[in-house]
């Protein structure tokens, strides 16, 4: 007999406040509803104030990702202002823009992905007591090295833009710091330090035998090559998640979504698509074709939201007015719903190599589909993908130190500006529009609120409500497969719900 | 940098969060200044504290707290106390986490850490007890 229930989900270990329902037919997920729980009110705080002072606050929506909301505040502003920044500051944005993704990156895959491997729920998975011994939470030994490894890291930022998190060294024009040669040089030695370790221990190899795997043909030959390979973080990954049949779960729509991110500066050695950025812009579809990126074609819902609205509106005309209302049962989020020309979107790392016709992914989409472990390997190898042009871009910083990090700007008066950028988890966009030197509107689309929103004004799922049909979950009690579906997405709820109770008042002690 | 620190936690713009910033602007008005001790602002911080509580031999963490006191008390928490509180890892992974992992990230002997903190918005009088505790504690420790 038919069995159906419908149950809340009990996630741990997801960031932010996120409430999963699902409805079960036979222990098979047959729809779901992803709820951010938490109202937070940046967009709302930021009107009526000073023009710049997105630089102050928006970094403060985050801990983990700071250095990405000042970033998209400063590109926003450089819009209004009508200034492209100089190279020597279009280097330091990036490159602190890109350590803050390494550490997000691996603080995630370790700290709070791989350890559903150590659950009891895999007990019967032949790796599962090295699982244990390598990520179990707050004792792993892995987990510790990337503590260890990651907070170094993070000194790049600090030395470059006086703290990490929330700084404010970026404004429009430029950055607030030169940075002298010495610092310059405990930079490189701080990354020449992090690409070692990186390549000794969640590689396996160097970068350049990375970026030789261009096909799954290949990964499964460099899987076997040797035993630092298959021992590595990512070796492990790939051996756990074939082992407990992982591959080709938690598939989405299939629509990908990349805003493009870190220009390139003019005369820069480093090399990236046609449209001056490192990682590409671009919409691929379910069907494979590739579309360049129009922001005009953003809207966001709030059909399923608890906000006032009707219609998909893009950021510029809209509005974050709550609405607390269960009364006509269909909404269920803080989240609004983000659509690129009407269709949900997924966003973050694989997004970033499908939309960039990366060779490898493309073929693992061929074979698996847009699969929870494609997903999360390809947030494991992004820092692969952006070392080369840190070290590149530290370099010319280095020999190039005596040219502009700064251009005068005229104070903002009026104007709109977005800042799209490609934050750790994906598609971020501030849109600003500032009136008589004050902001009249600011509204903020975060990569979670694309891949965990609710449904859309068509009553079409958002991404990770999508990838959870058609899961089985043996456990009801303990839904482990579904927190590796959601957790493949790398949600940050605390960056995407737009004043805390008492039983949720942050306790430091 | 000094053997000892003080470093003060929190959040200026949450009143009930804004002990520890309150803390490090009364020490920092003080003159003379304790010898041999850094008064440091650690902001919201979670594991980037770490390299404040390296090569130290005494760290005195000055937050506010919930739920351990009354309104107005003033409390001091050992570093297992602290780290007890510790869950999961996730984007705000603070004080508790790091000290939770602190044996494990740090070379033996880790420094004497302890935790002085009160409940509730705080007032002049709070910020004046809290902040001669925590430097009595600076000095001589807590035996």
């Amino acid at each position: 007999m038919t069995r159906r229930i419908i149950r809340d989900l009990p996630l741990n270990r997801v960031e932010g406040d996120l409430e999963i329902r699902v409805e079960l037919e036979d222990n098979r997920v047959v729809d779901a509803w992803s709820s951010g729980t938490m109202f937070r009110g940046f967009e709302n705080l930021m009107v009526g104030r000073g023009a710049l002072d997105g630089l102050v606050i928006t970094p403060r929506i985050c801990g983990i990702c700071s250095t990405t909301h000042l970033m998209a505040a400063a590109c926003a502003l450089d819009q209004i202002a009508g200034v492209r920044p100089p190279g020597n500051a279009l280097r330091l944005r990036n490159l602190t823009l890109m350590v803050e993704n390494c550490q997000s990156d691996l603080r995630q895959s370790v700290l709070m992905y791989m350890p559903d491997f150590a659950t009891p729920a895999h007990a019967a998975h032949p790796l599962h007591a090295a699982a244990v011994k390598r990520y179990a939470p707050l004792a792993g030994e892995r987990c510790i090295d990337v503590v260890r490894e990651t907070r170094k890291l993070l000194e790049i930022i600090a030395i470059l833009g006086g703290q990490w998190p929330h700084s404010s060294f970026m404004v429009p024009g430029g950055v607030t710091y030169i940075p002298n040669l010495a610092e310059l040089n405990q930079c490189r030695g701080l990354l020449q330090h992090f690409r070692r370790w990186y390549e000794q221990q969640v590689l396996g190899c160097s970068l350049e035998r990375w970026q030789a795997v261009r096909s799954v043909s290949d990964l499964d030959a460099w899987l076997e090559e040797n035993d630092a390979q298959r021992d590595s973080d990512v070796g492990f990954f790939l051996r756990f998640s074939r082992g407990a049949g992982l591959i080709g779960q938690g598939r989405g729509h299939g629509h990908f979504l990349s805003y493009g991110s870190l220009d390139i500066p003019s005369g820069s050695a480093v090399t990236g698509g046609e449209d001056r950025y490192l990682v590409p812009a671009g919409f691929r579809t379910a069907d494979g074709r590739i579309e360049p990126f129009d922001q005009s074609r953003v809207a966001e819902h709030v059909a399923s939201s608890w906000y006032e609205g009707v219609g998909g509106r893009h950021p510029f005309d809209g509005e974050t007015v709550p609405l607390a209302t269960g009364a006509d049962g269909k909404k269920y989020s803080w989240s609004k719903a983000p659509r690129y020309a009407g269709l949900p979107a997924e966003t973050g790392p694989l997004a970033e190599r499908v939309v960039g016709g990366d060779a490898l992914f493309g073929d693992l989409l061929r074979c698996y589909g847009p699969d929870l472990v494609s997903r999360q390997l390809a947030r494991l190898v992004r820092p692969a993908t952006l070392l080369p042009a840190m070290e590149t871009w530290l370099d010319e910083l280095l020999a190039q130190r005596d040219q502009p990090f700064y251009e005068t700007v005229p104070p903002l008066q009026q104007g709109r500006g977005f800042g799209l950028i490609e934050a750790a988890r994906g598609a971020l966009g501030h849109w600003v529009e500032i009136r008589d030197g004050k902001i009249a509107r600011y509204q903020i689309v975060t990569p979670t609120a694309w891949n965990g929103s609710p449904r859309d004004d068509a009553g079409v799922r958002g991404p990770w409500e999508e990838a959870l049909i058609g899961l089985h979950v043996a456990d009801i009690d303990n839904p482990v497969e579904a927190g590796h579906v959601v957790r493949s997405f790398d949600p940050c709820l605390v960056c995407t719900v737009h004043v805390v109770g008492a039983d949720t008042t942050p306790l430091r002690c | 940098m000094a053997n000892t620190a003080v470093i003060c936690l929190g959040n200026r713009f949450i009143a009930g969060d804004a002990l520890g910033c309150r803390v490090y602007d009364y020490l920092t008005r003080i003159s003379p200044r304790a010898a041999g001790i850094d008064i440091l602002d650690g902001g919201l911080c979670g594991l980037d504290l770490l390299r404040l509580v390296e090569h130290r031999q005494r760290v005195v963490f000055v937050d506010a707290v919930a739920g351990l006191a009354e309104s107005g008390a003033t409390v001091v928490l050992s570093r297992a106390q602290i780290a007890a509180h510790a869950g999961g890892y996730g984007h705000g992974a603070g004080l508790p986490y790091l000290l939770q992992l602190l044996p494990a990230l740090h070379p033996l002997p880790l420094p004497e850490i302890v935790l002085v903190g009160s409940e509730g918005e705080p007032d002049a009088p709070m910020i004046r007890q809290v902040a001669e505790l925590s430097m009595e504690i600076a000095v001589h420790g807590t035996c």
